[in-house]
């Protein structure tokens, strides 16, 4: 049927990157249990799978009472030992019965909600990511059950608070089913974005992998467009402008790495994405405008020595 | 950084105090939020001008989002929604200002429970993690509003946090913050008891003079030489009095001197009052930018 998640991600709280031992610290929510790490091209370190429990009434566009019981998976990564990113979803699937049944059925099956009753998966999917959707009562809150996985990163202890920049977090919501391959990322609010995606063949978790990867470079993209913004360049002296964008080159720029850690078949929807809206076409060209004003303004700082210099 | 500001009584001019300082940290370029956890009278709305939250909100109001009743609770940027033209669009060079309404009849906290502070930690971390300045009003006196974030901030402990205690300049005034800070039940006694350091707490602790009339003010002119060394006496009398109770100069941030166009309405100050109908005073501007500045100095913060 059909399934459905959000990622939040923000700057990690902490005055530099992390080591890739920190990052399995960070991350190893329970003892005993591992911390995946891939460390090409960039690391990237992901916790252990938790599950929540839910009874609770399904987003739909109609507006009428789906409910729905079983388990939520959510995770936590950390990109680059910057980036910081808690991640839930659930597959739907009809119920056999339609009343509820023990919770070792549901735990039996991670991740699943089995849905009591009649639905369409296209109602829950525009109750999920259509905008001005009804929010019924007692709703699945997948944004509570995301952003507080992604508190338990941004307070754990081992991490200094001192972030060289404010950032707000950004939620991208998403609904992916099988079928004719398509792929529609929407900006919302400041922070909100939405992702429908229709892949071929079954679901597997590479699909999650897709959404968080994109979720990494939408807020690196975000943030640049803030930090620039910030710089106000042409308004303000260059050495403030310099000044003010040199966290950007610290912290962000190497950080771009798309499609890094998506499966071979589900590549053509970054590639996709990069002909439309073109994520890596606005990155380059912000990047190149904050290098453009750091060069311009040592050539001014290396002037004005050689003037002084030469006096 | 997160800034509580508290007052002994009610009517110090926290909040007219507190919104003005928060308003002029944005307008240097800080992203700033302003929480209203004056949950018996929350009137930020009022004083920022946003009228369909001027007595607090009826959805999503801080009450409510502690009490559990609500995920999240509603933000206003104030930028958007002011109904003070000068305030709706955004100065260029100017960080965020979010308003955090109260709910409106919320009432005052009546107990402190574990989910209480679990939320309030929670909403204080995320919030950090946003933005430059985060400015909560926590109300009059011992409260379980003060007790809330006292008990909140121990458990967050590389958050850091300031504390902003308003008075009038009058003895009774004077003598009562003295209390609030070090008296029973104050601010030392509640924080030590929740587990802050008191040395460290103690550093965190500045005081703030509202609504001042110097003796040499403008206002003063018209008086009787007899009733300006008459105040001049008092004014060091005072000031005697503020050293003695540990409310002098070495633990006061900043001072604001009084102002006819807060003395009549409730209201940010904004560089058009002062400099285009010139119906606020110049000083009153210059101090709320000053004490935007102090409240991040560290020199301003040092150990004394
Ligand atoms: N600097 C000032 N000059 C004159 N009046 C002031 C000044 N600061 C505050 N006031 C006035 O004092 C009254 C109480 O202020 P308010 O901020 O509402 O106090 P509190 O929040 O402490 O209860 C208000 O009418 C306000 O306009
Ligand atoms: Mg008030």
């Amino acid at each position: 049927m059909l399934v459905m998640g959000e990622v939040h991600t923000g700057l990690l709280q902490n005055s530099g990157e992390i080591s890739e031992p920190a990052c399995r610290q960070v991350l190893g929510l329970m003892t005993g249990e591992t911390v995946r790490v891939s460390r090409r091209p960039i690391v990237h370190a992901l916790s252990p799978d938790r599950l929540t429990g839910v009874d609770c009434v399904l987003p739909a566009a109609s507006g009428s009472r789906i409910r729905g019981v079983g388990t939520v998976v959510s995770r936590c990564a950390v990109t680059g030992g910057r980036v910081a990113q808690g991640s839930s979803y659930v597959r739907l699937a009809r119920s056999e019965t339609d009343r509820r049944l023990p919770w070792s059925h549901y735990l039996a099956r991670p991740g699943v909600i089995e849905v009591l009753g009649k639905a369409r998966a296209a109602d829950i999917a525009e109750g999920f990511v259509g905008e001005g959707a009804p929010r019924l009562h007692g709703c699945l809150d997948l944004t509570a059950v995301t952003g507080r996985f992604l508190d338990l990163v941004q307070t754990s202890p081992l991490l200094n608070r001192r972030a060289p920049f404010r950032m707000p977090r950004t939620i991208l919501r998403w609904v992916a089913e099988t079928g004719e391959p398509s792929i529609a990322f929407t900006l919302h609010t400041e922070q909100e974005r939405t992702l429908r995606l229709t892949h071929p063949g079954p679901f597997t978790p590479a699909v999650v992998d897709l959404c968080e990867d994109l979720a990494v470079h939408d807020w690196l993209l975000t943030s640049l467009l803030v930090v620039v913004e910030r710089a106000r360049v042409g308004a303000t002296p260059a050495a403030e402008v310099a000044a003010r964008l040199s966290p950007a080159v610290d912290h962000l720029l190497h950080l771009w790495m798309p499609a890094a850690r998506v499966e071979e078949r589900l590549t053509p929807f970054w590639e996709s994405l990069e002909r439309r809206p073109g994520f890596s076409r606005q990155w380059r060209s912000l990047v190149d405008r904050v290098r453009d004003q750091l060069a311009v303004h040592t050539l001014a700082l290396l002037s004005a020595n050689a003037e002084t210099g030469g006096r | 950084m997160l800034v509580f500001a508290i007052s002994d009584k009610g009517g110090t001019g926290r909040s007219v105090t507190g919104t003005n300082i928060a308003y002029r940290h944005a307008l240097q370029g800080n992203d700033v939020c302003y929480l209203d956890f004056d949950f018996g009278s929350p009137t930020a709305g009022a004083i920022f001008s946003v009228g369909s939250v001027a007595r607090g909100t009826r959805e999503s109001g801080l009450h409510e989002y502690l009490r559990g009743d609500c995920p999240q609770p509603r933000r206003v940027d104030v930028w958007a929604e002011s109904d003070r033209e000068g305030l709706r669009t955004r100065p260029p060079g100017a960080g965020r200002l979010v308003l955090l309404p109260g709910s409106e009849g919320g009432g005052e906290l009546s107990a402190l429970s574990e989910e209480v502070v679990g939320r309030c930690v929670q909403l204080f971390g995320r919030l950090e993690e946003e933005f430059d300045l985060c400015m909560v009003d926590v109300s009059a006196g011992r409260s379980f509003t003060a007790e809330l974030v006292l008990a909140a901030t121990v458990r967050m402990p590389a958050v850091p946090f300031r504390w902003l205690v308003f008075h009038r300049w009058t003895r009774q005034h004077i003598i009562a913050a003295d209390g609030l800070v070090t008296g029973t039940d104050g601010l030392f006694d509640v924080g030590t008891r929740f587990g802050h350091d008191p040395e460290v707490l103690r550093d965190r602790i500045r005081f703030v003079r509202t609504a001042v009339l110097e003796p040499d003010a403008a206002e003063l002119v018209g008086l009787r030489d007899e009733q300006r060394a008459w105040l001049s006496a008092c004014d060091s009398e005072l000031r005697e009095l503020a050293g003695r109770h540990g409310v002098g100069r070495t633990t006061m941030l900043g001072k604001v001197p009084l102002d006819p166009v807060l003395q009549w309405r409730e209201q940010l100050i904004t560089d058009e009052d002062v400099l285009a109908s010139k119906i606020a005073n110049v000083e009153t501007a210059a101090a709320f930018d000053d004490l935007a500045k102090k409240i991040v100095d560290d020199n301003a913060w040092e150990g004394l």
